[in-house]
């Protein structure tokens, strides 16, 4: 995971001393991302003052009518607001809980477990969704129906609640948090913990006094960061705030779209409003990272060391498994069993059981050459981004070109940009540059690059950063030439960041479903959207077999890339 | 039906004068081939070397496999890929695309009011299939060739009998508006055709505050019958509004419990339109699609595929169904109202669901 490598800012323009060359470079670079990611931003600027024909480009009528209108949306900003507050309070709580276990208690199964809670990563909010639509429906729910026969009461659980969204949203976007947190924590010194200990304090006091107080600055980082994720999502709020009559910026964007004559306007106007809150969001968190002195991370060598918690450990782990089942288990074993039912139902006397989903699925586009898509992107773009967005990170970080600081800020820059909103913006973007790329792999390829691209250089320079130059200089000053450097010690040293790196936007390019929603076409399908086309259309029970299908080629494809590069990852 | 059929005149009359916009008149070809069992005057060795084609179509995804499938076992030289999505969904990326000088598909199925739309667009290329004889002509455009109805959707009322006794379920159209079902029935999104047919016939019927008045009973709505079916058969909701008799004989022949209702006031029964596009980067297979999707071959197999209603004249009704002509069919009787009325239905029907 990138997010935890907070590398030291570069300055945003030094041109003194620069060659032209340099100066050249650095232009050419900062013009291709700024043609990549501003250029299709002013295409949605232009589409949100349209108040004329909405398919007409460039706009003949121009107002702010689309953003009056914006007080009509009112709810829905409202809707967002607190759904994106309530999944990041427990993501983050989550996320605390699970990190302090896994990086400073001796609980049993701890590799395994912290191995485990990646997996909603793979799985994706899509799939999440639909697998929590199949557990707590308030009627049909299998937990709800468990629950009618256990203890007699009915409609317990209701998923289609914004509480129910923000739960999913969590459970499958807030693994983020888990991450960021842990890192945190491993990097702080356990002194401070084992001197409060040494004084009397007990284990819980310990805990309240002192190491949340110092993990407080990066836990209010991922607060931030994850509530503006949680502001973009998409998925589990269309999959079960439609049910409930419930409706977020996403979500509405989504159907203003979709309607004729298609409301660009206004939700280019709505999908501005989202940037901006996002962008503010996103620069304090930037602003924060920058000023803060994290004061766990000391200069002085330490070991980390687990608190002993004695048997309290089984319980922690007890925690963790729990967590585990309700993020992983419970909801592909709903998922698998749905997927071999005839028609969904949780009636046991109506339930049929069949694997002609599985034999329909493969018969569809839908999966055959969505699938194949979009193993083929992810692993072109993978390959191809790994290796520019390398170039990109020696650029901003290495290198001593003028502007890199611009260049890292306009790479940066999708993040603050809601995935939906992106692709709003590539679609009236590509729809009407003159290259014949719409409706291709290739436009998704480029787009696919373009929102994983801070993914990527946040990855990569975390590696690169943790590379001394003394190093390179040493091999330089003992007569060792450039290509013999890069061969015998840099490429080596990043070897294991460049295969996570690769790892990482592979399977963020097959999960990919914002910007594909917009892009896809008739010869360029992709598996995400493909299946939430297929959860309108073609039922719970294909939709779910399909759903099944593609977790499990994520899984083996990541399976078959760790095993095919275990050596690189060993020492790492 | 041709008795029931309301105002089916006056949409020959609407047709009539928005085709008469100068695209070539002269298309009806004097001597069709026969070819695996059905009548073409495309050119087949042109279609094969096209080798592909790109149908646009509102119909799920399943049941389009369905047919592209058994359309490539008589010609597994073109490979048909198509886009699935609501009727107005699908208009709006067609026409955004073809705005912007990107023509990627061949053949499109949208519901009425776009087809007539696109036609006004000079969206259609005209082409008249041997197999349009067969359709009478309230069913096609004026001149015939731009477009023809080739699927029709019955949608009415449907319930869950495990949930609600038949004595209990709504038996008419004003039944629905009953106190007593609030919070249990579904309905299509705004971006639904049929759902737009619905409320326009159905008001002209019940009046025009009928369905602000269903606003009250808080209706749930999705994209499509399956999500609808899906939801009365696992009991998140007991009553399906504007449910498409497709749905419920797909739905019936898996076994799920469902029984549906015909009120006496009539159905609505809203066409889903099929034409070659102007500019199709396919246009032989694009035409050789539509006279076997138009034949008796073609229609049969979307009627096992789909459960719709043919509107062929000699069609035989869908597997397990009745033919349509045994209902009392409902259609819009002001053409002009109903053609010019998609905003208002997107207003209305939007804030009736929720999303405003």
């Amino acid at each position: 995971m990138p997010m935890q490598n907070l590398a030291p800012p570069a300055p945003l323009w030094r041109p003194s001393g620069a060659t032209k060359i340099e100066l050249l470079a650095s232009a050419t670079v900062a013009l291709v991302c700024v043609g990549l990611i501003v250029y299709p931003l002013f295409f949605l600027l232009a589409e949100s003052i349209n108040v004329g024909d909405p398919q007409n480009f460039p706009p003949k009528d121009i107002g702010i009518d689309n953003f009056i209108d914006l007080s009509l949306d009112l709810t829905v900003l409202l809707n967002t607001a607190y759904v994106a507050i309530a999944a990041t309070a427990m993501a983050i709580a989550a996320g605390f809980v699970l990190a302090w276990i896994l990086t400073r208690t001796n609980v049993p199964g701890k590799a395994l477990l912290e191995r485990l809670l990646e997996i909603p990563f793979y799985l994706t909010p899509l799939v999440g969704a639909l697998a929590w639509s199949i557990l707590a429906a308030p009627k049909s729910g299998f937990l709800n129906q468990l629950l009618v026969t256990v203890v007699g009461v009915s409609d317990l659980l209701d998923i289609y609640t914004p509480f129910g969204i923000a739960w999913v949203m969590a459970l499958f976007e807030g693994t983020v948090a888990f991450v960021m947190i842990s890192a945190v924590m491993k990097s702080m010194d356990p002194s401070l913990e084992e001197s409060s200990r040494v004084t009397g304090a007990g284990k819980l006091r310990t805990l309240f006094k002192i190491t949340l107080p110092l993990v407080l600055p990066g836990l209010l980082g991922a607060i931030v960061f994850v509530f503006a994720e949680m502001l973009g999502s998409f998925a589990a709020a269309l999959v079960l705030g439609l049910p409930g009559r419930f409706f977020v910026v996403t979500t509405a964007i989504w159907q203003y779209t979709l309607s004729y004559p298609p409301e660009y306007g206004k939700a280019s106007a709505l999908g501005l409003a989202l940037f901006g809150v996002m962008f503010a969001t996103l620069s304090f968190y930037r602003w924060m990272v920058r000023r803060g002195t994290f004061a766990t991370i000391s200069g002085k060598a330490f070991q980390p060391r687990s608190i002993d918690m004695g048997r309290a450990r089984y319980g922690l782990a007890a925690i963790c498994w729990l967590y585990v089942f309700v993020a992983v288990i419970l909801p592909i074993a709903a998922l698998l069993l749905t997927s071999c039912l005839r028609f969904a139902t949780v009636i046991v006397d109506q339930m049929s059981f069949t694997l002609q989903n599985y034999e329909t699925a493969l018969t569809l586009d839908a999966v055959r050459s969505a699938l194949t898509n979009s193993l083929e992107l992810g692993i072109g773009v993978a390959t191809v981004g790994v290796f520019v967005m390398a170039v990109l990170v020696w650029i901003i970080y290495r290198s001593r070109l003028p502007g890199r600081g611009a260049v890292e800020y306009v790479v940066m820059f999708p993040q603050s940009v809601p995935r939906m909103v992106f692709g709003l913006a590539l679609l009236t973007a590509w729809l009407n540059i003159p290259i014949p790329l719409y409706g291709t792999l290739w436009v998704l390829a480029i787009a696919y690059f373009t929102v994983l691209m801070p993914l990527g250089v946040r990855t990569l320079s975390g590696v690169v950063l943790q590379i001394d130059k003394s190093l390179e200089e040493c091999a330089q000053v003992c007569g060792a030439t450039w290509a013999y450097r890069m061969r015998t010690i840099a490429v080596p040293l990043l070897r294991p960041g460049l295969v996570a790196a690769w790892l990482l936007i592979f399977i963020a390019s097959v999960r990919e479903i914002g910007v594909s929603i917009y892009l896809m076409g008739p010869n360029s399908k992709v598996i995400a959207p493909a299946i939430v086309s297929s959860w309108s259309s073609a039922g719970t029970e294909l939709t779910a077999a399909m759903a099944m299908i593609q977790t499990a080629a994520v899984l083996l494809a990541v399976l078959l890339l760790l095993s095919v590069t275990a050596k690189y990852f060993k020492g790492a | 039906m041709r008795q029931r059929i309301l105002g089916l005149v006056g949409a020959a009359s609407i047709f009539g004068l928005v085709a008469g916009n100068g695209q070539a008149q002269n298309a009806v070809c004097p001597s069709p081939n026969e070819v695996a069992g059905f009548r073409t005057c495309a050119n087949i060795a042109k279609a094969e070397q096209e080798g592909k084609l790109v149908i646009y179509s509102t119909d799920v995804e399943q049941g389009q496999a369905k047919i592209v499938a058994a359309f490539s076992a008589s010609f597994p030289k073109i490979k048909p890929t198509y886009v699935r999505a609501l009727s107005a969904s699908l208009y709006a990326k067609l026409q955004s695309e073809r705005q912007a000088g990107q023509y990627l598909a061949d053949l499109v199925n949208v519901d009425v009011v776009l087809a007539n739309d696109f036609l006004k667009k000079n969206g259609y290329a005209r082409y008249v299939s041997p197999q349009m004889a067969a359709f009478r002509s309230e069913f096609k455009s004026k001149p015939e060739g731009y477009f023809t109805w080739a699927q029709l959707a019955v949608a009415a009322i449907a319930y869950n009998p495990r949930l609600l006794a038949a004595d209990q379920a709504p038996k008419a159209w004003g039944d629905i508006l009953n106190p007593k079902y609030a919070g249990t029935m579904n309905v299509k999104s705004s971006n639904s055709g049929v759902q737009h047919f619905v409320w326009y016939t159905v008001r002209e019927v019940m009046g025009k505050d009928f369905w602000k008045s269903l606003a009250s009973q808080k209706p749930k709505a999705f994209d499509s019958y399956v999500q609808q079916y899906d939801r009365i058969v696992n009991g998140e909701d007991k009553i399906v509004i504007g449910a498409q008799y497709s749905g419920y004989l797909e739905f019936k022949a898996k076994g799920a419990p469902l029984d549906f209702i015909f009120p006496d006031q009539g159905v609505p029964a809203s066409p889903q339109v099929w034409g070659v596009i102007d500019k199709a980067p396919n246009p032989e297979a694009a035409r050789l699609f539509l006279d076997w999707f138009l034949s008796p071959i073609g229609q049969k197999v979307m009627q096992e595929a789909l459960f719709l209603n043919s509107p062929r004249d000699d069609a035989v009704p869908p597997p397990g169904g009745v033919a349509a002509s045994q209902h009392k069919l409902l259609f819009p009787s002001d053409w002009d109202g109903f053609l010019g009325s998609k905003r208002e239905f997107n207003t209305e029907w939007d804030r009736i669901t929720g999303l405003r």
